[in-house]
């Protein structure tokens, strides 16, 4: 089967008068030793733009190594661990026979398409590159590239941010992904882009179980592949489904730059990258792509060793004039606020009561202005609450009640006013401290005199950190170690580790009752008299009423909180290791502009069969934020330890 | 530099490729169900919608397939005509639907761009007025709400929706 008459290719037209050759025309065979040779001499495949579009980098003991763990990348056999014949690969490629365009069944299968159309990023790139006589080589036509490229119709490019999502485990540090924007325009002048395409980088996931996932996630048991659909589905599923507010950075790309992007997003829609949860995750092969689009771009290199979807987007702003506009969505929750912000006591009884599928009959004698508000506000809590049950078919009644509430407000017959939402005042997250964060500092203790504090944690954010880009809600910590040298033993020990650490603030409002919880899987060296001073392992969970009031100035929760310990020394259950404890805990939180936090935790633990029978935990922490550091004081009391300490805390991107 | 004069990147298009949407063969009609390029109703079917995207985006049971970019499944033009302004009100449906309510909103302006008419105020206050008969709540399937709407753009010639002609 003959593809489309003329295709659609990219064509690096390389001399003023260029000839492009008569459809059908066969390249000429002489013309691949000359190419050949010259990318030998210009020592092409060690080019840093060839290197990115097969996203090689450099081994710990010498060579090339891509990231891409899929065949499809790699027409050489060794392509994986050598550019040079992956170069020679591709040019023998471009020259081959035959139409090559798979069809019927195997349409799915890029391997059987021609080299040309496999690869269009790499084919500009070395066409412009090498010069290379397109009458000589004649481009192909690539019906299915090209219908990509309409579908796409890129005169944007926007990386987007998710925001944190703590309900889902894979989501709780952000997300991140592309929207090709097609720049159309409404004829009122509104922004269309709802139907751009979004292209993301996602895991392929085939477990529910959270245990499962987090450590295949964490080892690169997924894979990982670039896919492509229309933006709607990503903001039906953010910003209506999971309420998280969207950022969008848009790029200042030239011409060249998105036809590169989008035919190297091509190129990599073929294979796949193994997934790990921590590094090789959405956010950098997202970079890595815009990096190989645009070989002047640096993104990569300022990453940390954790490549948090925060932290890409401050790689954006590393390149100065890289993010032309910022735009910010907001997320159903966002909206509600936004809608409820202005109404009176009166008019928030009518929406609860409406909301709740009772009438109001003070509504009706009010103004049409003021009943379309009360509804909208309604509508957006209906869907705020039972969003989810609607849309599974889980709560038949909550529809029954959305569809009652609905059709009321159509009934009034008067258009809403746009809702114009301004971005949140702390920013977004290319404001946020940097991620990693080390500290250095000294202590001192009745038991154990003075004493020397070294920590770290390699993401991302708890509640006394800098609150500027983040949500006053949230602290979720991974991967953080305390450890101290006492004068007197001179030994380093283990005072604290999280392996992840999590608080939801969720405030207790008219509208939403949720209540606030956390989550710690960690050690801890226990300071009570269950044991010496011993570390033991330590799961702990919580949760209870909250509030978080004024813009999260004053944030407290209450919790009922259950937590496990267990070591080798310690008086647990029945004599056993392991100590189960169930008590009240209680966190309280003030926030004194951008510059000042003060944090305080109170516990109180009953130790059933165990020995001792209770134990208790107190503690208060002031930090002064100084820029990239902060200045922390903390004080501990609990039946073992009574400690004072200063620690100066370093944040790095 | 002489780069920037001769690394321009020229993209030919031809009259002559039908466009995907009249074309049946070029996106497997057979193959897709109903309607070959519809995202849409590839992912809907029968379906509850929504339960199926989550599915596409956070798990990817579907996404591979579906979304995969050179996998070829799914590469019609969907942002405008017939099947676009389908897929839109089933990808929508949710948000459409309060949007219609509401007689505005994105939804609303986007789908009037899609569908190619003239003036989405006019779009808003057709859904709005007809609203039960449109959108008569999730037990109806996400098809028969896509069909009614683009019936009713189609049949009110004031709202001159040229691309559902």
């Amino acid at each position: 089967m003959r593809p489309a008459r003329v295709a659609l290719l990219a064509l690096a037209i390389s001399t003023p008068g260029f000839a492009l050759a008569e459809e059908g025309a066969k390249p000429d065979p002489t013309y691949l030793p000359e190419l050949l040779a010259a990318a030998r001499n210009r020592s092409l495949s060690e080019d840093r733009s060839w290197l990115r579009l097969g996203h090689w980098r450099k081994r710990l003991l010498g060579g090339w190594e891509s990231e891409a763990d899929g065949p499809g990348l790699f027409l050489s056999p060794q392509g994986k661990r050598d550019p040079a014949a992956e170069l020679e690969a591709t040019l023998n490629g471009f020259f081959a026979e035959g139409d090559g365009a798979p069809v019927g069944p195997k349409l799915g299968d890029p391997s059987l398409e021609h080299p040309q159309c496999r690869f269009p990023a790499r084919f500009a790139w070395l066409a412009a590159t090498l010069r290379i006589d397109l009458a000589r080589l004649p481009p192909r036509s690539c019906p299915r590239f090209e219908a990509f490229w309409r579908r796409v119709s890129a005169r944007s490019a926007t990386l987007v941010f998710s925001s944190y999502y703590l309900n889902n485990p894979a989501s709780a540090f952000g997300h991140i992904f592309l929207r090709l924007g097609k720049e159309e325009l409404a004829s009122g002048g509104e922004r269309l882009d709802l139907i751009d395409q979004a292209v993301d980088f996602a895991a392929v996931t085939n477990t529910s179980n959270a245990i499962l996932y987090a450590f295949e996630g964490l080892f690169g048991f997924f894979r990982g592949e670039f896919s492509a659909r229309p933006y709607f589905y990503k903001v039906r599923e953010y910003a209506d489904y999971e309420s998280r507010d969207l950022w969008e950075y848009e790029l200042s790309l030239d011409e060249r730059q998105l036809a590169m992007l989008v035919g190297h997003l091509w190129e990599l829609g073929q294979t796949w990258f193994d997934y790990y949860y921590v590094t090789e995750n959405c956010s950098y092969h997202v970079l890595g792509a815009l990096e190989a689009a645009d070989s002047n771009l640096e993104l990569l290199s300022h990453l940390g060793p954790a490549t948090l979807p925060a932290d890409s987007v401050k790689a954006l702003f590393a390149n100065p004039g890289l993010v032309r506009a910022v735009r910010f969505r907001a997320s159903a929750r966002t909206q509600l606020a936004a809608r409820t912000a202005g109404l009176s006591g009166t008019d928030l009884d009518a929406v609860q009561r409406l909301a709740e599928g009772r009438d109001s009959a003070a509504l009706d004698a009010t103004s049409t202005p003021e009943r379309v508000r009360v509804i909208d506000a309604a509508l957006d809590l209906v869907d705020v609450r039972h969003g989810r049950d609607i849309v599974t078919g889980a709560d038949p009644a909550a529809d029954v009640l959305r569809q009652r509430l609905l059709e009321k407000r159509s009934a009034i017959g008067v258009p809403s006013p746009p809702l114009v939402i301004p971005p949140p005042s702390a920013g977004g997250p290319e404001r946020g401290h940097g991620s990693m964060r080390f500290g250095l500092g000294a202590m001192t203790s009745r038991e154990e005199g003075s004493a020397l504090l070294v920590e770290g944690r390699l993401a991302l954010h708890d509640l006394a950190d800098p609150p500027a880009g983040f949500s006053p809600r949230t602290q979720i910590e991974f991967f953080k170690l305390r450890l101290s040298v006492a004068d007197r033993r001179r030994a380093l020990r283990l005072e604290e580790a999280s392996v992840v650490e999590v608080t939801s603030l969720n405030p207790i409002e008219r509208f939403e009752r949720r209540i606030s919880w956390k989550l710690r899987v960690g050690a801890t060296r226990v300071v009570d008299d269950g044991c010496h001073g011993c570390v033991a392992g330590m799961l702990a969970v919580g949760g209870g009423p909250g509030i978080v009031s004024a813009g999260g100035a004053f944030s407290a929760a209450l919790t009922a909180d259950a937590e496990l310990l267990a070591a080798p020394e310690l008086s647990g259950l029945s004599g056993s290791g392991v100590r189960p404890g169930v008590g009240p805990g209680v966190l309280l939180r003030l926030l004194g502009t951008d510059r000042v936090a003060l944090v305080g935790t109170g516990s109180w633990r009953w130790l059933p069969l165990a020995s001792p029978r209770m134990s208790y935990e107190l503690s208060v922490e002031a930090r002064v934020h100084l820029g990239a550091i902060s200045v922390a004081a903390r004080w501990r009391k609990a039946p073992r330890a009574e400690d004072v300490g200063l620690v100066l805390l370093i944040y790095r991107g | 530099m002489r780069r920037a004069r001769w690394m321009v990147i020229a993209f030919i298009l031809s009259a002559g490729i039908a466009r995907a949407d009249e074309n049946p063969a070029a996106h497997g009609k057979s193959t897709y169900g109903l309607a070959g390029c519809g995202l849409g109703s590839m992912i809907f079917g029968d379906q509850k919608g929504w339960i199926q995207v989550l599915a596409a985006t956070t798990n990817g049971t579907f996404g591979t397939q579906t979304f995969g970019i050179s996998s070829g499944t799914s590469n019609c033009v969907e942002s405008s005509g017939t099947q676009g302004a389908r897929t839109f009100i089933e990808g929508n449906r949710e948000a459409l639907a309060k949007d219609a309510a509401r007689g505005s909103g994105e939804t609303i302006i986007t789908l009037s761009a899609v569908a190619g008419c003239k003036d989405a105020r006019a779009v808003g206050a057709v859904l709005q007025k007809r609203f039960a008969q449109l959108f008569p709540g999730e037990k109806t399937p996400v098809d028969q709400v896509s069909q009614n709407v683009i019936k009713e753009l189609r049949s009110n010639s004031s709202l001159a929706c040229g691309k559902i002609g």
